[in-house]
């Protein structure tokens, strides 16, 4: 027992460099994993938590212009299913702060403190002003204030002391209100979701219900509510969405209706998306850990053969020898994997209020007992499993040969091939490649790494390429249809003189027209996207809806309602209803890709038309004009006209998320390298003190000894480039979209420029080059006695 | 008398372990002559082997100054140190210290293209040409550890002489060798000290040494006598060695 800690202890000491290094690999796996699983498991619980807790219910309806919503009410608490409903009052309005216009309609909904049922008063949880925690609800909400989500921030650059205007009806009614403060929405509060609450105070609730009320047809705010249904036991929401179509007059006054899981995955959408990408690349952590632990093992028992079989003199057993390694590198492991996930919680605590902007709301810190247990045994006892299988050899030495140096060094054999291998031209490099030739098995876990760095690397330069510097990847996943600029036109001005004004700009390449009304399909509410050119719906597959009684649908609609190209559907529109054939599955990522298109003609044939239904989507021959041409609108036409880019301002908020994301993965790339290098460098160094001193004894010059040794890991990184280049050419789209299919985007296709493909093994290779002629300044001091006889 | 190819003035080396010092070196004044075949002998940790290395430059010294040809060469840079190795030096060791992963033939040609004073088909014909005339033609293209000892050292010899060296270095190249290889590899350094190339030998072999003209004895990190050879022929080796094995006696080796 003693001599198996004093061997250990010298273990520890002797290669103390190695075990730090897996230590801080195992370290940062664990906290990565650790991390993103704490955020994925809280995440999600503490949105369903929460809307539990604010009492959203099973199912939410948006309705408006209810002429009576307590006979409303009451039909819907009438039914079977259903367990009880009340409604939540609120205007609906467009909004413009800080010189941007909302894409969606804004939800302003009447607060106040006193926590009646009417109000919710403990409903929602107020922010400190700079997001870092929660603040005391305020006493009330002054008439000219409002409280917003923080993804407003990431989303118009809203911070307390902006103002926000609203625009209530023609004739300059605008209600202008100053940030008071953030609010934490579990149920709109995500950039993913265009449409926002605002917080308002009930004195100022009532002043604009009474200008709609008073400006009639002028007004261009609409009253409404959210009406939270929630279903007893065993009804789905499914069901009782379509229980309520048949047998309610909901569906007259629905704008949409969702269920608690739709909403919740709505809001959790972006951090999901998040947490599979960061979990996919731990679990190449760990992949590349393992290989360097298997290099320094390799590296270890080579160096210490002759020890072992002095040890084995003395009866040690190669079981027991492993086994003290064992421990060695168990206890490295054990001390970096639980640093790691004891790390994690102030990380996540981090993450949380760092993306608090985008996710909207702050999740709160918990460590999830067993999933991190299991998270720890799986750390822990996988790369155990591989280290014992990398140290059976020490059981074969032979005290003897060891003593003799019969190690199992890198033996090179065979004759042929070295046969006027080298070159003076070049020497430096082919003496590199040499040496890589024939120590494949030391650089193998480098190349290894490279190749699974690449990869990942690669991947998230695809996905960055996709998404591009403005973002045009989600865009396009998002938009049914191309365009360039898309005006919305209401009340009474004239589309010919909104087209004549966008004319004066630039003239219009092509035009056409799209609405987005809420239809049910079987019974349930989706959104439709109906366009009078059915041929520009992406389609993925089978043929578009030309005819009036085709439909595409989404991969995700398509599969939830089980139905495939050449499949019947009834839709049910706000006149009627009928079957139609799917003609064929399309993309757009919209409602997390629960929606459907068809044709003008077919909606006509189940829907009633409205001329407010419709937007104009124009191609420019000047894009250069889109900003212009939306102000002069904007300026000549308010509240009228509603124009819209090929973007939504969320939008911006989850490029920077991704963006920072695609930052940590590359930073954590580098991290990887720097130790790989170092340990796998050092192990080689050590290895070669003498072959560097008999080259030096040659008259080669260090300067020369140092550009090979970085030419042999940039070698072996270029092989494993091609490895991670390739792999990444191969598997990038399906694994991406495998993982984007969350946020419901079925047409993810990275691009394949010649710098997307190039750059990221460019970068590991320089990294791989530069680190070991860093780490090759040891030769410098390599003392050549080393080669004395005396030695 | 011959001209001086290498001298060292006051050659002081002390090795530092924490606040211990042992003085290997003690300013030796040493000079060694063109075409000569110079040995040092001495017991045990008398500073042999750093001597020779101090001398070529292989260890840095801690006092005193080594001139090559009338250039002083302690404290020249890394780099014109390199060069010098390169272009004028060669050395044999006593572990023949081959790079493992390369053939022989690839051990001699890197030296040869490291020295840069041929073109590279130049050095491939006398690469050739000297694992010729050591009699290793056959094994040229094996691995070091695919040879015999001796070849491994007649191989080492090629490469030390591919840059055509001023001055050969060894560091007991019989050291490790049986009894037929070492007679093969002390008959090849004669070869080319008849030829006029000058060498400087370590060793404790009484065999090895009595091929040299010039033995220097050193003790305790001093030159303490010095015997003067004719120059070596195979009729006088017996009394040859004779000759040193009583200068070594009166010095009580």
């Amino acid at each position: 027992m003693l001599e198996n800690q004093i061997m250990i202890r010298a273990g520890m000491k002797r290669h103390k460099g190695s075990y730090i290094g897996i230590g801080i690999l195992l370290f940062l796996t664990a906290l990565s994993l650790t991390t993103v699983l704490m955020i994925a498991l809280v995440g999600n619980s503490y949105i369903r938590e929460e809307m539990e807790r604010a009492g959203f219910g099973d199912l939410t309806a948006w309705a408006s212009d209810v002429p009576d919503m307590e006979f409303l009410l009451e039909s819907i608490r009438e039914q079977e299913g259903v367990e009880g409903a009340e409604v939540q009052e609120l205007v609906f309005s467009e909004y413009e702060a800080n010189g941007m216009e909302s894409d969606s309609e804004g939800q302003m909904i009447p607060w106040n403190s006193q926590g009646s049922e009417a109000s919710f008063g403990d409903r929602y949880r107020f922010f400190q002003n700079n997001l870092s925690g929660y603040a005391k609800a305020p006493e009330e909400i002054r008439e000219d204030e409002v409280y917003v989500s923080p993804s407003m921030k990431s989303m118009m650059d809203l911070e307390p002391g902006d103002t926000i205007t609203f625009p209530i009806a023609r004739g300059g009614r605008k209600l202008s209100l100053t940030v008071a403060g953030y609010y934490e929405d579990p149920f709109m509060g995500s950039s993913m979701i265009g449409m926002k609450g605002f917080l308002i105070a009930g004195k100022t609730y009532e002043q604009i219900c009474s200008v709609i009320e008073e400006t009639g047809m002028d007004a261009l705010a609409r009253d409404g509510g959210m009406i939270h249904i929630e279903t007893k036991s065993g009804m789905n929401a499914s069901e009782m969405n379509r229980e309520l179509t048949e047998n309610t007059p909901l569906s007259m006054y629905t704008e949409f209706i969702h269920s608690a899981d739709t909403i919740a995955g709505f809001m959790a959408i972006l951090q999901n998306a998040f947490c599979a990408i960061m979990a996919a690349f731990a679990v190449v952590l760990l992949g590349v850990a393992m290989a360097v632990m298997g290099h320094s093992i390799s590296g270890l028992v080579e160096q210490e053969w002759k020890n072992f079989g002095i040890l084995k003199t003395l009866g040690f057993t190669g079981r027991k020898l492993s086994g003290q390694l064992l421990v060695q590198y168990g206890g490295a492991m054990g001390v970096g994997i639980i640093l790691g996930m004891l790390l994690a919680v102030p990380m996540a605590g981090m993450v949380s209020r760092m993306t608090v902007t985008t996710t909207g709301v702050l999740l709160p810190v918990r460590f999830p007992l067993l999933p991190c247990v299991g998270i720890f045994a799986i750390l822990l006892l996988v790369p155990a499993g591989f280290c014992i299988l990398r140290l059976r050899k020490i059981r074969k030495i032979t005290p003897m040969a060891a003593i003799r140096g019969e190690s199992d060094r890198v033996s090179v054999s065979g004759t042929t091939f070295f046969r006027n291998g080298l070159r003076a031209k070049g020497l430096t490099f082919h003496l590199a490649l040499r040496q890589v030739l024939t120590g494949r098995r030391r650089y193998a876990s480098a190349c290894l790494v490279a190749a699974l760095l690449v990869f990942f690397a690669s991947l998230a330069g695809r996905m960055n390429s996709w998404l591009g510097t403005d973002g045009k990847g989600m865009m396009d996943a998002f938009n049914p249809a191309d365009l360039d600029l898309g005006v919305q036109v209401m009340g009474k001005l004239p589309v010919e003189e909104m087209e004549q004004m966008v004319l004066s700009y630039t003239d219009i390449i092509d035009s056409y027209l799209l609405a987005m009304p809420s239809i049910s399909v079987n019974g349930t509410n989706y959104t439709a996207n109906v366009i009078t050119e059915p041929e520009r719906f992406h389609i993925s597959r089978g043929q578009t809806s030309r005819e009036a009684d085709q439909v595409v649908l989404t991969e995700a609609l398509a599969a939830d309602l089980g139905a495939d190209v050449g499949d019947s559907v009834t839709i049910r529109g706000n006149k009627g209803s009928r079957e139609f054939t799917v003609s064929g599955i399309y993309h757009c990522a919209n409602d997390m890709g629960a929606n459907l298109g068809m044709s003008r003609e077919g909606y006509l044939s189940i829907g009633e038309d409205d001329s407010r239904l419709w937007c104009y989507h124009y191609f420019l021959e000047d894009v250069s004009q889109k900003q212009a041409i939306t102000e002069a609108l904007e300026q000549a036409y308010g509240g009228d006209v509603h124009v819209h880019e090929n973007s939504w301002p969320g939008l911006f908020g989850i490029i920077s998320a991704m963006h920072l994301m695609i930052l940590v993965l590359y930073g954590m790339s580098a991290v990887f390298i720097c130790i790989v290098t170092g340990m796998a460098g050092t192990k080689i160094l050590d290895a070669e003190r003498k072959d560097m001193g008999i080259y030096k004894s040659i008259g080669c010059s260090v300067r020369m000894l140092r550009i090979s040794f970085a030419f042999r890991f940039g070698l072996v990184a270029a092989a494993g480039a091609v490895i991670g280049t390739m792999a990444a050419i191969g598997f990038t789209d399906p694994v991406v979209s495998t993982v984007m299919r969350l946020a419901g985007i079925s047409n993810f296709a990275s691009g394949n420029t010649l710098g997307s493909v190039l750059l990221p093994g460019g970068i590991v290779i320089l990294l791989f080059f530069g680190l070991a002629w860093l780490l090759s300044g040891r030769i410098r001091k390599e003392d050549m006695n080393v080669l004395t006889a005396e030695s | 008398m011959a001209d001086t190819i290498l001298q060292g003035e006051k050659i002081t080396r002390v090795f530092r372990q924490g606040k211990a010092e042992t003085k290997v070196l003690d300013g030796i004044d040493i000079k060694i002559f063109e075409k000569d075949f110079t040995v040092i002998m001495g017991p045990s940790g008398a500073g042999k082997s750093t001597l020779l290395y101090s001398l070529s430059g292989m260890d840095q010294i801690s006092r005193g100054r080594v001139l090559y040809r009338d250039q002083e060469i302690s404290g020249l840079s890394e780099n014109r140190m390199a060069r010098l190795r390169a272009e004028e030096f060669g050395f044999v060791f006593q572990q023949t210290h081959l790079v493992s992963n390369l053939t022989l033939l690839e051990n001699v040609l890197v030296a040869g293209y490291v020295s840069k004073k041929d073109s590279a088909e130049k050095v491939k014909e006398r690469a050739a040409n000297l694992l010729r005339q050591m009699d290793v033609e056959e094994a040229k293209d094996r691995l070091s550890s695919q040879v015999s000892g001796g070849e491994a050292q007649r191989a080492a010899i090629a490469r030390a002489m591919i840059g055509k060296p001023g001055l050969l270095f060894a560091d007991e190249p019989t050291g490790a060798l049986n009894q037929a290889n070492t007679r093969e590899v002390l008959g090849l350094l004669t070869d080319l000290n008849r030829k006029g190339q000058s060498i400087l030998m370590v060793t404790h072999d009484l065999q090895a040494a009595a091929r040299g003209n010039r033995i220097l004895y050193l003790e305790d990190g001093k030159v303490c006598d010095e015997l003067a050879l004719k120059p070596y022929n195979e009729m006088e080796e017996k009394q040859r060695e004779r000759d040193v094995s009583q200068w070594l006696s009166r010095l009580r080796w």
